[in-house]
């Protein structure tokens, strides 16, 4: 009746409203995630049915006979990222030790805004540097030293053989080290910088010097952290796509060479995507592909974030 | 031993009085420190005799944990803070650049305001700095850790323990057991910074008992916000403004008769 109960009703009325929209929002973004993950398993399910377990155990994938195996793919992809994670870890790791507890704060903000802009880069840029630069150079130079000093040695010249080509799983797992090591640095940084400094002034009251800091302090205090992190690149590494398809060289082969070309889920289904005809037996396996892709990618983030958030 | 009487004024206001016979722990001559363009300690002059608990009092900002890390040279760490003049240890000026940190660092031991366990069990955060400086045998180790942690009155509540993290004591325990780390490396001097501002009356209590004790055998600085446990815990007590010393003399005379105007006010709640 008065002016006031009026406005405060038409108040309520519109807050309704917008606590609905929100819902919608937030409900949207669960029916995205679902809607995807149950695309790629029903587009997926021909291929599981057909071929049961042999599909993750051959290593034939055979689109003339129409005979796929995952086994190629699966493996380029892990040992791929396994030789990232190697390279991207320790540099990282260093890059954000320093950033956080060494570099002057004006040469670390710096290096800091660098290192979020190299992870800014798309990831098409570092497939043609990839490309240009360490293909040649692997193939030049690398592989033949590599490939004549180790040939001979048993067990270990087995992963060095093969023509001289450049592309390959070194090559690749080069090329993403360098893709998510930005990405670890960047949480690393903030992991460190979450050290409270009472903590640290502690340390280096009683008398510790910087390494004994870091070994003893720094690194048992943000291990979750630092884990969360390495899971995070890790995701990255396990999906990325368009770099790895120019420089892995496509073939679905398995073998112990680290250089010979090979191929990663993402890479196959990304050049074999487009000429595979609905309905058929193929895209069916390429959908089962994307769906164990979805879930290494979802298990590995929420691994990540279950790390990060234990400790805050 | 474990009784826990509030100290009584009386014995912490202390009959010591320190006459210039007094051997001296650590001489501030001239003092004075910049964070970058702020000059935030003018001048101090200052003496802390040994074997005794000099208290540090002003309002917030007025310089004296900022006297207490150049102590440490903790400030050290931070580029652009700078000390000049002379802090005289054991005969040598320690602001100079040819100076030992992790000796000076082994000798003069810093609790902070809140505690701060480190991540590792109990046995070893205490064993932990004992190790940078000293090699000890497994016994020898032992006997030490069992050592600081009778004296700060904390072993009996966690013997059966020892290997659990440190972080699962309670507020009180954390920093006695901070003040047991800081005395295992054997220090001449101990600074305390606010060391009981996170705590529960009991657990003060506890650490300014530990204090009448520990000053036996160490020269004490601790800076320290609350008035009446300066009067019943220090010996000396130095009251700060704006980063000037302004008045040092013993407890009783401060708190009973200060020379100063500004002490008065100060002490007598009329600011800060």
């Amino acid at each position: 009746m008065t002016p006031v109960s009026r406005s405060s009703h038409r108040r309520a009325g519109f807050d309704t409203v917008f606590h609905g929209l929100l819902w919608i929002c937030a409900l949207l973004v669960l029916a995205l995630l679902g809607g995807l993950i149950l695309l790629m398993a029903t587009g997926g399910w021909q291929a599981f049915t057909t071929f049961g377990l042999a599909f993750f155990t051959s290593a034939s994938w055979n689109p003339v006979k129409d005979v796929y195996g995952i086994l190629a793919p699966l493996l380029g992809t892990a040992v791929s990222t396994a030789i990232a994670m190697l390279i991207a870890v320790p540099m990282a790791f260093g890059t954000a030790f320093w950033l956080v507890y060494i570099a002057s704060a004006r040469f670390a903000s710096i290096v800091g805004t660098t290192i979020q802009l190299l992870a800014a880069v798309p990831s098409i840029i570092f497939g043609m540097w990839g490309f240009q630069t360490i293909v040649p150079f692997i193939a030049r130079y690398i592989q033949p030293f590599l490939n004549h000093h180790l040939r001979h040695v048993p067990m270990v010249g087995p992963l060095f053989t093969g023509p001289p080509v450049g592309t390959g799983l070194v090559t690749s797992g080069i090329v993403l080290a360098v893709m998510i090591a930005p990405f670890i640095t960047a949480v690393m940084v903030d992991v460190f910088g979450a050290v409270p400094p009472m903590l640290r002034e502690s340390a280096f009251g009683l008398g510790a010097t910087r390494w004994e800091m870091m070994h003893k302090i720094v690194v048992p205090w943000s291990r979750n952290g630092m884990i969360g992190a390495i899971v995070l690149g890790m995701g990255r590494a396990l999906g990325e796509t368009m770099a790895v398809t120019f420089i892995i060289g496509n073939v679905t082969t398995v073998g112990w060479s680290l250089f010979a070309p090979r191929s990663t889920v993402a890479s196959l289904i990304a050049l074999q995507f487009p000429e595979s005809p609905a309905g058929s037996l193929r895209l069916s396996s390429l959908m089962a592909l994307g769906f164990i892709l979805m879930l290494l990618s979802c298990v590995s983030l929420v691994l990540a974030r279950c790390l990060r958030g234990k400790r805050q | 031993m474990t009784s826990v009487p509030l100290p009584s004024s009386e014995h912490a206001a202390g009959p010591s009085d320190t006459g210039p016979e007094q051997e001296v722990a650590l001489s501030v001559r001239d003092l004075n420190f910049h964070y970058g363009s702020h000059h935030a300690l003018h001048g101090i002059s200052l003496d802390f005799p040994a074997r005794c608990v000099t208290a540090m009092i002003g309002p917030s900002g007025c310089g004296k944990s900022t006297l207490l890390r150049v102590f440490n040279k903790i400030y050290d760490l931070y580029p652009g803070q700078r000390a000049t003049g002379e802090v005289l240890f054991d005969g040598r000026n320690i602001l100079e650049d040819s100076i030992n940190l992790d000796m000076l660092r082994a000798r003069i031991g810093m609790v902070f305001q809140k505690p701060t366990p480190f991540p590792m069990s109990i046995y070893d955060n205490i064993a932990f700095g004992v190790r940078l400086h000293e090699k000890l045998s497994r016994t020898e180790m032992d006997e030490r850790v069992q050592d600081v942690l009778t004296r700060v009155a904390l072993w009996n509540e966690v013997r059966d323990r020892l290997h659990a993290p440190a972080t699962g004591l309670s507020g009180g325990q954390q920093q006695r057991l901070c003040i047991a780390r800081s005395i295992a490396t054997r220090p001449e001097v101990l600074l305390l910074d606010e060391p009981t501002s996170a705590l529960d009356p009991i657990s003060t209590a506890r650490i300014e008992e530990l204090l009448d004790e520990l000053k036996e055998e160490f020269t004490i600085a601790i800076v320290t916000h609350n008035m009446q446990q300066a009067a019943r815990c220090a010996d000396r007590v130095a009251f700060f403004y704006l980063g000037r010393l302004v008045e040092v003399d013993t407890a009783d005379r401060i708190f009973t008769n200060p020379r100063q105007k500004q002490t008065q006010d100060y002490i007598t709640g009329r600011f800060g």
